[in-house]
C-alpha cells in the first residue's frame, strides 16, 4: 500500500489567476526515493507542501482532490498532526529553526509530540550519529553555516521518526561543498534506513543514480516516470545523459560509473594545451587579448580584522570577456569583487576601473523592494525595461528566483560596462541558467567586461572564456576553461571526468 | 553555579530596580563593579559586543547635559553668545549627565549579563504551563531581533548598490522593505512551527532544569535586595543642589552587596571543583 497518495489534486493560491497544481495524481510506495523536477515557479514547493497539509491549511486558496499521507487525509488533519509522520526540510537554511541551540532544536519536534525525557535523549543521540553532527551539538544555531544548518534541520526532522522525509530544494542556497555534505546525508538515510524520500533538487546529476521515480512538474501538471524515461525526455539532466542520448547508448547511464563502459568506444580527445603554452600568452592575472583592458588591479591587499582575504593580487579585465572566478568558500572571491566594485577600500594596492562597475550580490532578493516591477525599473532606459514588459504590474518578490535574478541584474547593472556577479546561478533551474548565460554572452558581445564568482563548473564551462582559480586570497590558475577546468580534480565538468582532455561539454564530444 | 533562568530574572529585576532608583555615585560604582564581576564569572567565552553602545550611552548624556544646561554654580568656562551652546558651562551639569549616563550604562550591563546567562528557550521552558504559548511567541520575537538587524544591514547595502543614499533621511524608505522581509520570515517561521507539530498536544520537556541551592540563593538574595532598595528611602543625589554626594546608608549598601551572590556562588563552585580535583 502506498505511503502517500495524491488523487486529482488541483490547487489555486488565493487571488491567483492560474492554478498552481492541475489534477495531480501520484503515489509514493514505502522506501521509494522520488526526485521532483521542474522549472522555478512550476509548483514544486506547492506540491511538496501538499504532502504535509501546509497547502491548503497555512496558505488558504482553492484546493480540490485528496492527499492521503500515512493514512491521514490532509483535508481533515492539520500540518501539526502530520508533523509526526512527515519530516519536512525547507529551502532556506535559516527559516526553519525555532530555538537557539542545536540540541534544543533536535528535541523540539519530540517535545511537541509529548515524548518522555529518556526516549528523547536516546533519539537525540541517535540522530546526532546518523547525520554525523556530534561536533555541532553544543553550538548555537546562529553560529552554523548554511550546510550545517540544513544537516541539523534534517536531523531534527528525523528525530520524530517520520515515515517519510520531504525536502524542498535543501541545497539551493548552499555552495557546492555544503550541498554535497547535505546530499550525502540524504543518500545515507536512503541507503541505511530505507527512508522514504521525496526531494526537489536541481543537482540532478548527483542523485539521479539513486532515485526510483522522477516526478516532473510543468506549469502545475505532473508527470510520474521512471528515471530513464524522464531524463531521456528532457528537463534538468546530467551531462552524461545528454552525451548518452547523442551517442545512442542504451540503457542510458544515470551516473559516471555506468557511463564509463560506454565511454571506451569514444574517440580520444585532443590533448589540450596546458595553460603555460605560449599560444595563450599565459601570465597569471594578465590574460592578453585583442580587446582593451577596462580594469586593472595591482598588488591588491585586503584583511578582515587582520586575516588576509586578498593578498598581493594583480589582474586585468578586458572588454568582451566573461571571466569565471572559482575557488572554495572563503578563498576571497566576494572580497575581490567588492574591491573591484569600490564597495571596499583596498588596504594596499589599487583597483582601477575605467568604466562604471556594478556588483550584484548573492542574495538578489535584497535588491528588490518596490511594490511593482514597473517601480523597480523607474528611471531605466526603455531598452533595459523591454524584457520585463509582461510583468510590469507584478510584485517583484512574487517572481520566481530566476526572474528575480534577471530583474536584479537589470536594475543594478543596466548601464554598467563592468559587471561583477556573485554566485548568480545559486538556486536557478537549468533553463534559467541557460538564459542567464545567453544574456551575459550578449552583454559581453556588446563590449562589457564580466566577472562571475561561481561554484557552478558546468555553467562556467558553458559561459566563460576565461577561468580564474583562487585560494587563500591569491589567484593560482588563469586561462581558458578548456585548459583550467580539464586539468583539475575538483573543478572538472562531468564530461571531462568521463573522457579527459579538452572536452568539457557533451556537445563538444564527436560521436 | 546558577543555571535557572527564573533565578536570573529575579536577579536582573532587583539589579535594574537598583540602577533606576539609586543615584548615589558611590552606590552606582559599587553596583557597576558587581555587575561586571557577575558578567566575568558567567560569560563562558562570550565576547562583549555592545560595550561601545554602553559607553556611548554613558558619555552622550554628559555631553548633552553640559552643552545644553545653563544651571549650576561651578562654572568651568564661558562661551560667547553662540545660539544653543553659548553661555556658562558648569561642572554641575556635567556631573548630572554622568549620573544619568551611569544609570544607562548599568542597564546595558545588566542586560548583557542576562543575554549571556539565559537562553530564551530555557526561559520559555521554565514558564508555568498557562504561559507556555505566550512565552514561545516572546522567544520567537526575541530570536527575530538580531535577524531584523541583519536584514536592515542587507537592505542598506542593497540601496547603496543601487546608488541610493544610505543616510538618516532614507530611514522611511528602509522601513517598508524591513517590514516586508520580517513578515516573510514570520510566515516561514509559522510554517515551520506547524510542520514540526507545535501545539498539537501537551508538550513534554527535554532536559528540564532543576532548581539548585545556588539558584535558590540567588533568587532569595535578589528578593531581599529588592525589598531593601524599595523599602528604604532612595538616596537621591542631585548635583545641582550639592555636588558632594552623601555617604550611602548601610541598608542600601547591604542590598547592593547582596546582588553579588551569583558571582560568589560561581567562585564557590569553582573552589569546590578545585578541591575535588586535588
Amino acid at each position: 500500500m502506498p505511503l502517500i497518495t495524491l488523487e486529482g489534486v488541483s490547487y489555486r493560491y488565493p487571488e491567483a489567476e492560474r492554478p498552481a497544481l492541475v489534477e495531480v495524481s501520484a503515489a509514493v510506495e514505502p522506501g521509494q526515493v522520488i526526485l521532483l523536477r521542474g522549472a522555478s515557479g512550476s509548483g514544486k514547493s506547492t506540491l511538496l507542501r501538499c504532502l504535509n497539509g501546509l497547502v491548503p491549511h497555512s496558505t488558504g486558496g482553492e484546493f480540490r482532490g485528496r492527499v492521503m499521507a500515512c493514512g491521514l487525509d490532509t483535508r481533515t488533519h492539520a500540518p501539526r498532526e502530520l508533523g509526526a509522520h512527515i519530516g519536512f526540510v525547507f529551502q532556506h537554511p535559516d527559516a526553519q529553526f525555532v530555538l537557539e541551540d542545536v540540541e534544543a532544536e533536535l528535541a523540539f519536534g519530540m517535545e511537541n509530540l509529548g515524548l518522555s525525557g529518556p526516549l528523547m535523549r536516546k533519539r537525540v543521540e541517535e540522530v546526532i550519529d546518523q547525520v554525523g553532527i556530534n561536533h555541532l551539538r553544543r553550538r548555537g544555531i546562529d553560529t552554523l553555516s548554511g550546510g550545517e544548518r540544513q544537516r541539523v534541520a534534517i536531523a531534527a526532522a528525523l528525530a520524530v521518526h517520520p515515515q517519510a522525509l520531504v525536502l524542498d530544494e535543501p541545497t539551493s542556497q548552499l555552495d557546492p561543498q555544503a550541498a554535497e555534505d547535505v546530499l550525502q546525508v540524504v543518500m545515507r538515510l536512503v541507503a541505511e534506513l530505507g527512508m522514504t524520500t521525496v526531494i526537489a533538487e536541481h543537482r540532478v546529476e548527483r542523485i539521479a543514480p539513486f532515485v526510483d521515480r522522477i516526478w516532473t512538474l510543468e506549469a502545475g501538471v505532473l508527470k510520474d516516470q521512471s528515471p530513464r524515461t524522464a531524463l531521456a525526455e528532457g528537463g534538468a539532466r546530467p551531462p552524461v545523459v545528454d552525451l548518452a542520448l547523442r551517442a545512442g547508448w542504451t540503457p542510458i547511464p544515470l551516473g559516471l560509473r555506468d557511463a564509463r563502459v560506454h565511454a571506451q568506444g569514444l574517440p580520444k580527445p585532443p590533448p589540450y594545451p596546458p595553460p603555460q603554452a605560449a599560444e595563450w600568452n599565459f601570465h597569471i592575472g594578465d590574460f592578453r587579448g585583442a580587446t582593451p583592458a577596462v580594469c586593472r588591479v595591482e598588488n591588491l591587499e585586503y584583511r578582515y580584522n587582520g586575516v588576509p582575504a586578498v593578498r598581493a593580487l594583480s589582474l586585468s579585465l578586458r572588454r568582451g570577456q566573461v571571466t569565471a572566478l572559482m575557488g572554495r568558500n572563503g578563498s576571497g572571491k566576494t572580497t575581490l569583487l567588492k574591491l573591484i566594485a569600490g564597495l571596499l577600500t583596498p588596504q594596499r594596492g589599487t583597483a582601477r576601473a575605467d568604466v562604471r562597475a556594478a556588483y550584484v550580490p548573492q542574495d538578489a532578493d535584497a535588491l528588490l523592494f518596490a511594490a511593482t516591477v514597473e517601480d523597480e525599473l523607474r528611471g531605466q532606459t526603455p531598452e533595459v525595461a523591454a524584457p520585463f514588459r509582461a510583468w510590469l504590474r507584478r510584485y517583484p518578490r512574487d517572481l520566481s528566483s530566476g526572474e528575480r535574478q534577471q530583474l536584479a541584474i537589470a536594475v543594478v547593472a543596466a548601464e554598467a560596462q563592468l559587471l561583477l556577479l556573485d554566485e548568480p546561478t545559486r538556486g536557478l533551474d537549468p533553463l534559467v541558467k541557460k538564459a542567464l548565460s545567453a544574456f551575459l554572452r550578449a552583454r559581453a558581445a556588446d563590449g562589457a567586461a564580466i566577472v562571475i564568482a561561481t561554484h557552478d563548473v558546468e555553467w562556467a564551462a558553458r559561459t566563460a572564456d576565461r577561468v580564474l582559480l583562487m585560494a587563500e586570497g591569491e589567484i593560482y590558475a588563469d586561462g581558458p576553461p578548456g585548459s583550467v577546468l580539464s586539468d583539475s580534480l575538483v573543478f572538472a565538468t562531468q564530461i571531462s571526468k568521463l573522457v579527459g582532455g579538452g572536452w568539457l561539454l557533451p556537445d563538444e564530444v564527436p560521436v | 553555579m546558577t543555571r535557572h533562568p527564573l533565578a536570573w530574572c529575579g536577579w536582573a529585576t532587583a539589579a535594574l530596580a537598583t540602577a533606576f532608583i539609586e543615584r548615589n555615585p558611590f552606590l552606582q560604582v559599587l553596583l557597576l563593579l558587581i555587575v561586571i564581576n557577575v558578567f566575568i564569572a558567567f560569560r563562558r567565552g562570550h565576547r562583549v559586543h555592545n560595550w561601545k553602545i554602553g559607553l556611548a550611552l554613558a558619555v552622550v548624556p554628559i555631553i548633552f547635559s553640559v552643552a545644553l544646561s545653563r544651571f549650576g554654580t561651578h562654572v568651568l568656562f564661558t562661551l560667547p553668545a553662540i545660539p544653543i551652546i553659548g553661555g556658562a558651562w558648569t561642572l554641575d551639569a556635567a556631573v548630572f549627565g554622568a549620573s544619568t549616563g551611569a544609570a544607562l550604562l548599568l542597564t546595558v550591563a545588566i542586560f548583557a549579563v542576562v543575554q549571556t546567562t539565559v537562553r530564551s528557550a530555557d526561559l520559555v521552558a521554565a514558564l508555568p504551563r498557562p504561559f507556555y504559548r505566550a512565552g514561545t511567541t516572546v522567544a520567537l520575537a526575541l530570536a527575530f531581533a538580531p535577524k531584523t538587524v541583519a536584514s536592515l544591514q542587507s537592505i542598506r547595502e542593497a540601496r547603496q548598490l543601487r546608488g541610493q543614499r544610505a543616510g538618516w533621511r532614507s530611514a522611511p524608505q528602509l522601513l517598508l522593505p524591513l517590514l516586508l522581509t520580517t513578515l516573510e520570515r514570520a510566515l516561514q517561521y509559522g510554517e515551520s512551527l506547524d510542520a514540526r507539530g507545535f501545539g498539537s498536544r501537551r508538550r513534554s520537556r527535554y532536559r528540564p532544569l532543576p532548581w539548585t541551592i545556588a539558584d535558590l540563593a540567588v533568587i532569595g538574595t535578589a528578593v531581599m535586595a529588592l525589598a531593601g532598595i524599595v523599602l528604604t528611602p532612595a538616596q537621591t543625589y542631585n548635583p545641582y543642589l550639592g555636588l558632594t554626594p552623601s555617604a550611602p546608608t548601610v541598608n542600601s549598601l547591604l542590598a547592593i552587596l547582596l546582588l553579588a551572590t551569583p558571582a560568589i556562588s560561581a567562585s564557590l563552585s569553582r573552589m569546590d571543583h578545585a578541591t575535588h580535583h586535588a
